[in-house]
């Protein structure tokens, strides 16, 4: 028994470390649920996985290509040229706390007095996303992603990106197309986005969201005002960078530059990485082990 | 035995020592205080979105039998881990452990399961149609 009892603490010890340098560096994501390969999958000796990112359930999380084979391979290009920034990934935007996910020290997102107020007082309950109304920009959850790009008889037009659940089944498009942001918008989830290339680097504009959705699950709140930059770059096979400019001058003091990092989806066993079917609203079951109504997210206009 | 016996004390202080960060609010919902170690027959997996399930009926020294509603992650989730149908079935005797909810206690958080034939712990990485590593 004093055997058991010392593999047991021993066991733990390796769990909290491990999960300790999963919210702590990466220079980048902080939480959860999606990371993987990056030393937030803590599972025991034994091959069982007991925790991620402190979710008391089973959940193994989305296996990533290991550090190890991070550069296993040349980065892909497409027949134009263009850098292949296809993924699938895992990671590269926030989920639990945009500030500690994003690179930044506890209290240096510059939130205006209310908006902090109003992060503080929202609830887990009531989290839009877990009543499977999008995520939208940056958020991500454990869950893979990727961009899909479209060729047409002139070329690259549209970028898509896909994620495989917390969108309620809608696709994101960001337009490659040359064309400006819109006038006489209406406000809507994902907003309107525009690209560019700037190297090897996709530079992502994105205009006209609603106020709806949460940077992540501990509320984090923006207005209609909201303007994102995101350049993402491929640093290696394995690896995805967005550094994020967030501008929002009707919760934030001044704009602010966030760091994320995203990993390569892990092949099966047949060398094939692909998103899978995800149906948020088929079996939602979330709030009745606890018979309480949760919220969408509406800050009280259910 | 032994070893199981190990591995839920391995378990048991892992709980413990990680704090709570809610993906789809496990304080919400569960209560970490409530934690339970059960044996019972599964009645029904359900391989559904956003979160599988596993029900299970449990028989009590009374000899009355309560379905236990188990909630685990995504079911992408498990099968990218190499898990399906075939490795947990109805009329499965199971040992399992998880949370109790916080007002209907029968509808829990999963956090250990395995089948009493075998022992083996089910749904964690490395299942039996798991990726094999990336080849270099």
């Amino acid at each position: 028994m004093r055997k058991a009892l010392v593999i047991a603490i021993a066991v733990a010890a390796l769990a909290t470390i491990l999960q300790a340098q999963g919210r702590g560096g990466r220079g980048g994501r902080g939480n959860d649920n999606p990371g993987r390969g990056d030393g937030r999958e803590t599972t025991n000796q034994a091959g069982v996985l007991t925790d991620n990112g402190g979710v008391r359930y089973i959940n193994p999380g989305s296996p990533t290509v290991p550090e190890a084979e991070i550069n296993s391979h040349p980065i892909p290009r497409m027949p134009d040229g263009h850098v292949d920034l296809t993924g699938p990934w895992v990671g590269g935007g926030s989920n639990g706390d945009i500030e500690r996910d994003g690179g930044l020290k506890a209290g240096e997102l510059p939130l205006q007095p209310w908006a902090k107020e109003l992060r503080d007082k929202r609830l887990a309950k009531d989290e839009p996303y877990t009543s499977c109304l999008p995520m939208s920009v940056p958020r991500v959850n454990p869950y893979p992603w990727k961009f899909a790009y479209e060729y047409q008889s002139t070329g690259l037009t549209h970028i898509y990106v896909l994620h495989e659940t917390g969108d309620a089944g809608a696709h994101r498009v960001v337009y490659m197309d040359g064309r400006p942001h819109p006038r006489n918008w209406v406000n809507n989830w994902w907003g309107h986005s525009i690209g560019r290339w700037e190297g090897d680097t996709l530079v992502i504009d994105t205009v006209g969201y609603n106020d709806k959705f949460w940077f992540d699950s501990r509320g984090t709140p923006h207005t209609e005002q909201l303007h994102t930059v995101e350049r993402w770059t491929r640093t290696s096979w394995g690896r995805i960078e967005n550094d994020f400019t967030l501008e929002d001058p009707g919760t934030l003091t001044r704009p602010v530059k966030l760091h994320f990092t995203g990993r390569l989806l892990r092949p099966d066993r047949e060398g094939k990485a692909d998103l899978m079917e995800f149906i948020c609203l088929e079996d939602n079951e979330y709030g009745r082990a606890a018979q309480i109504e949760v919220g969408k997210g509406t800050d009280g206009r259910k | 035995m032994r070893k199981f016996g190990i591995l839920v004390a391995a378990l048991s202080i892992i709980a413990i020592a990680t704090p709570v960060l809610a993906h789809h609010g496990f304080d919400t919902e569960y209560d970490a205080s409530k934690h339970v170690k059960l044996e019972g027959v599964v009645t029904m997996v359900t391989w559904t979105n956003p979160h599988m399930r596993v029900y299970i009926d449990v028989k009590d020294k009374d000899g009355k039998v309560t379905n236990w509603n188990m909630e685990l992650t995504s079911p992408n989730t498990i099968r990218r881990q190499g898990w399906g149908p075939d490795d947990l079935k109805s009329g499965d005797a199971v040992i399992f452990e998880g949370f109790a909810g916080k007002v209907v206690e029968s509808r829990g958080s999963l956090q250990t399961i395995m089948k009493k034939s075998d022992m083996k712990p089910l749904f964690g990485p490395g299942g039996p149609d798991a990726a094999q590593p990336v080849k270099q």
